[in-house]
């Protein structure tokens, strides 16, 4: 039987798609019975949805100075 | 997680069309990461720096691009090369900082006997919008962020952040396998016990 300990190394793997059948099975056994270890993985998983909604998009001024750099120092002439 | 197949044809279709504009448009949408990678790295204005020679040489290499891989992947790489270039040039180099003795932020919330002691506190929030319909918490998860050691901070950006394959991982950083999941892990598990708190406290 896993530990509760253990669930949350097997969740990063189970998030990842890397459990094999059997693992899979011995974390949904723990799963069924530990209601502490289900609302683990059920929060990293909102966690880590939420971590992916970050990377803030720049801003057009900010884009616009990027592409004016390249002007400034690109190699080769626009295209 | 956006199709990195689809997102690459269409990338491709709009770079033959009207370069600037389809750059312009990778720029919006990568810039903000790439910084927050190159910070990792490096000082404010060294990472700036190293960013803006990113895109330069991005634009300039990018008919040579062989769409195999990422558009993503491929321009992260470009800024983890400038950084790594940017810390030997100065004699530094990415500390990488995973003892096997050091526990993780989750240890202190288990038993001897491997049960929870502390158990996760029930979230507020059910889903990822949910969650970051707070602006404190956004405050929060950015400063904490900042404050991760600087291995677990750039492994979390290119795997959950930018959602890169842990091959192409592992390969940037010249790290195996096992030791990026375990830092990946140990942020992962910091960030989880700050909101944890958050839920309680509402304080960061």
């Amino acid at each position: 039987m896993l530990k509760c300990r253990e669930v949350v190394i097997y969740a990063d793997h189970l998030l990842a798609g890397e459990l094999s059948v059997v693992e899979r099975a011995k974390l949904h056994l723990h799963l069924a019975i530990c209601r502490h270890c289900r609302r683990y993985v059920r929060q990293l998983r909102v966690l880590i949805g939420a971590l992916q909604r970050l990377g803030a998009r720049a801003s057009s001024d900010v884009a616009a100075a990027v592409m004016r750099a390249i002007h400034a120092r690109a190699g080769t002439s626009r295209s | 997680m956006k199709d990195p197949a689809k997102e690459n044809e269409d990338l491709r279709a709009a770079l033959g069309s009207d370069k600037d504009t389809a750059f312009t448009r990778l720029v919006v949408e990568h810039h903000a990461g790439m910084l927050r990678l190159a910070r990792a790295f490096l000082r404010e204005d060294e990472a700036e720096e190293v960013v803006q020679d990113a895109w330069i040489a991005a634009y300039n290499a990018i008919a040579q691009f062989e769409w195999r891989s990422s558009i993503r992947t491929w321009l992260f790489r470009i800024v983890i090369n400038g950084a790594k270039g940017r810390l030997r040039g100065a004699n530094r180099e990415l500390t990488v900082d995973f003892s096997a003795v050091e526990p993780d932020a989750l240890a202190g919330r288990f038993m001897a006997d491997g049960h929870w002691s502390a158990p996760p506190e029930n979230w507020r929030a059910h889903s990822p919008d949910e969650l970051l319909q707070e602006q404190d918490l956004i405050d929060c998860l950015q400063k904490t962020l900042g404050l991760l050691p600087q291995s677990q901070r750039v492994v979390l950006e290119l795997r959950d952040l930018q959602g890169l394959e842990f091959d192409d991982i592992c390969n940037m950083l010249s790290l195996g396998a096992s030791n990026v999941r375990v830092l990946l892990h140990r942020a992962r598990v910091r960030i989880f016990n700050m909101v944890d708190r958050y839920q309680v406290t509402g304080e960061c």
